[in-house]
């Protein structure tokens, strides 16, 4: 009896496939249920956003930096105005500085929300999404109330924010606070403790500390690993060091270190963390100025810097050459999605299909932060 | 042996953590609803539960616009068109085109910040679905009208006072530069 002949199958997933995070596109070469390679195929979404800033110069580019990553805005937000301050030298007024914590923390949470909830999604967890949807809407009620819209948020300015936290709002926010907390805990116990979801996510996907660092992967993707690295403890920008907060790292304590479930978990606890520093700040912003007086028609020296900001997605830097007019020379975002891409071919090897699902999700790609 | 228990506690594990799952999701069976029935089942619409500061579709105040185009020039994709000419006779500037694109414009803020009055300024209204993208463009005059002029002192005429209070309101929002007027919170 001669067995059975079998062939290679060249699939393409995406760029409209519900489970890519907006519009991926790989192409997976499979034998059977289990691929050899999936090639990531960036570049769909590219929306020349570096190319946008040299032609509506500095003031003009911070609502385009809304899009460059729209789930975490307020850190694409952040970097950009902190790029063109280092290199006018606008110091930042305290109080200006804690309104972007602050937002910038809502907005960390929320973001972290959506990763987690759309992980339980691709896996077959319907509710799960439901209730972080529900818990990203209250959050995004109070930034809606703060800088007027819920996505795009356009809240900063070059010399700090463009408004002031509305009377009461800071109640509203504690008293959030006090919501999230258990519902934090009641997540956990709704999804993240399940014992059909640990066996889905453990041992999937796992990268070890050094192709973690080869690969440049940065954020809760590089902490999964056990490498404690974050921008805010490490290089301290803005008011981090008035803060108490600790940098989750992932254990392997589900299956091996740096898998899925340790990616999951960092994010969830970083959730926790996160409330904590929002409840310092909350406390102990100072009264005075949020924005800094900047000339209007904003003209930056000549030179160049580059700054990094520890977005939802881990380290983002943010490069800038001016050449003393009015519009940036060249400006580049240095994104942490585009690089957690680049680890999807290697890991993809001998996973099943349905597992590349898992190992999108927990890399918590974005697609407009790859191709900008 | 070891294989058999294994399996065992495993499908133990497997419906004690569901049953978990469904204790949290019956218990939701028992809370309020967040969601809302939207449009038609609302109990007041939504753009009057809206905060202050929420960025619909921009509106102009022509009675206090100064034609001083900042608007225009703070607009990063020029969706705002002013036509300002100073008339020959009577020396003062007379608007004869203000539209805004409101198909391009991406609700950023930029224009109504800059803005001396507060003429320009975005309402909560966020319904705008149009058959054509030609209706999309507002165009505010309607016949060619002088524009403001700041008087040196409080407003007085009674039809353009509410307006520019309503304007002033609104700029109130606005962090001010250096902070010389706080608006917003008191601190702790
Ligand atoms: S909101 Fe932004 S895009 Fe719209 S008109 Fe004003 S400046 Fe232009
Ligand atoms: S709307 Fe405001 S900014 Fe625009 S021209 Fe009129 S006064 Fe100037």
């Amino acid at each position: 009896m001669s067995t059975l002949r079998t062939e290679e199958m060249t699939l393409n997933m995406g760029p409209q496939h519900p489970s890519t995070h907006g519009v991926l596109r790989f192409v997976v070469r499979a034998d059977g249920e289990v691929m050899r390679e999936a090639i990531p195929d960036v570049g769909y979404l590219h929306r020349s956003i570096e190319k946008i800033a040299e032609k509506v110069g500095y003031r003009g580019f911070m609502p385009y930096t809304d899009r460059v990553d729209y789930v975490c805005a307020m850190f694409t937000n952040q970097g950009w105005g902190m790029a063109c301050e280092k290199l006018a030298g606008i110091e930042v007024p305290k109080r200006g500085e804690y309104c972007r914590v602050i937002a910038a923390e809502f907005n960390r949470i929320a973001s972290h929300l959506l990763s987690v909830g759309a992980m339980a999604m691709d896996i077959g967890a319907m509710t799960p999404f439901a209730h972080v949807i529900r818990e990203r809407e209250m959050i995004n009620d109070l930034i809606e109330e703060l800088c007027g819209a819920r996505l795009t948020f356009n809240y900063m300015r070059i010399g700090g924010v463009a408004w002031d936290l509305p009377p009461g709002w800071r109640e509203k926010a504690l008293a959030y606070l006090d919501h999230f907390d258990p519902i934090l805990e009641e997540y956990n116990a709704l999804i993240s403790w399940n014992k059909i979801y640990v066996e889905r996510l453990a041992n999937v996907g796992v990268i070890t500390a050094a192709d973690a660092i080869n690969y440049n992967l940065v954020g809760p993707n590089l902490r999964a690993c056990g490498i404690k690295w974050d921008i805010r403890k490490d290089i301290a920008y803005s008011v981090y060091p008035d803060f108490e907060f600790e940098v989750p790292v992932g254990n392997g304590q589900w299956g091996k270190l740096g898998d899925s479930m340790d990616r999951y978990v960092v994010r969830i606890r970083e959730m926790a963390e996160s409330s904590k520093i929002l409840r310092q700040a909350l406390k102990k912003i100072p009264p005075g100025a949020v924005l800094a007086k900047v000339v209007r028609n904003f003209k930056p020296p000549a030179g160049e810097c580059q700054i990094r900001v520890e977005s939802g997605r881990g380290d983002m830097g943010w490069y800038l050459v001016s050449d003393g007019s009015g519009y940036p020379w060249r400006v580049h975002v240095r994104t942490g999605s585009f690089a957690a891409m680049g680890i999807i071919q290697k890991l993809s090897a001998g996973l099943m299909i349905a597992d590349l699902v898992t190992l999108i999700a927990s890399l918590d790609v974005i697609a407009p932060e790859i191709d900008r | 042996m070891i294989v058999v228990s294994e399996y065992v506690h495993n499908i133990k594990d497997t419906v004690s953590t569901i049953f978990e799952g469904m204790a949290v999701t019956a218990s939701h069976f028992m809370r309020k609803p967040y969601t809302v029935q939207y449009p038609d089942r609302m109990p007041v619409r939504v753009q009057d539960t809206l905060p202050f500061r929420y960025r619909g579709i921009l509106d102009v105040d022509l009675e206090i616009c100064t034609g001083c185009l900042a608007c225009e020039r703070a607009c990063p994709i020029d969706c705002i068109v002013i036509v300002a000419e100073k008339d020959q006779q009577t020396r003062q500037l007379l608007l004869s085109q203000f539209d805004i694109d409101i198909a391009k414009c991406m609700y950023c803020g930029l224009c109504s910040e800059v803005c001396p009055t507060g003429a320009i300024h975005h309402t909560t209204e966020f319904e705008g679905a149009d058959y054509s993208l030609e209706s999309l463009i507002r165009r505010f005059v309607q016949d060619p009208l002088m524009a403001y002029k700041a008087k040196k002192g409080p407003e007085t005429d009674p039809k353009i006072a509410p307006i520019l209070s309503r304007g002033m309101a609104y700029l109130d929002q606005w962090a001010q530069p250096g902070g010389e007027k706080p608006g917003g919170d008191e601190p702790a």
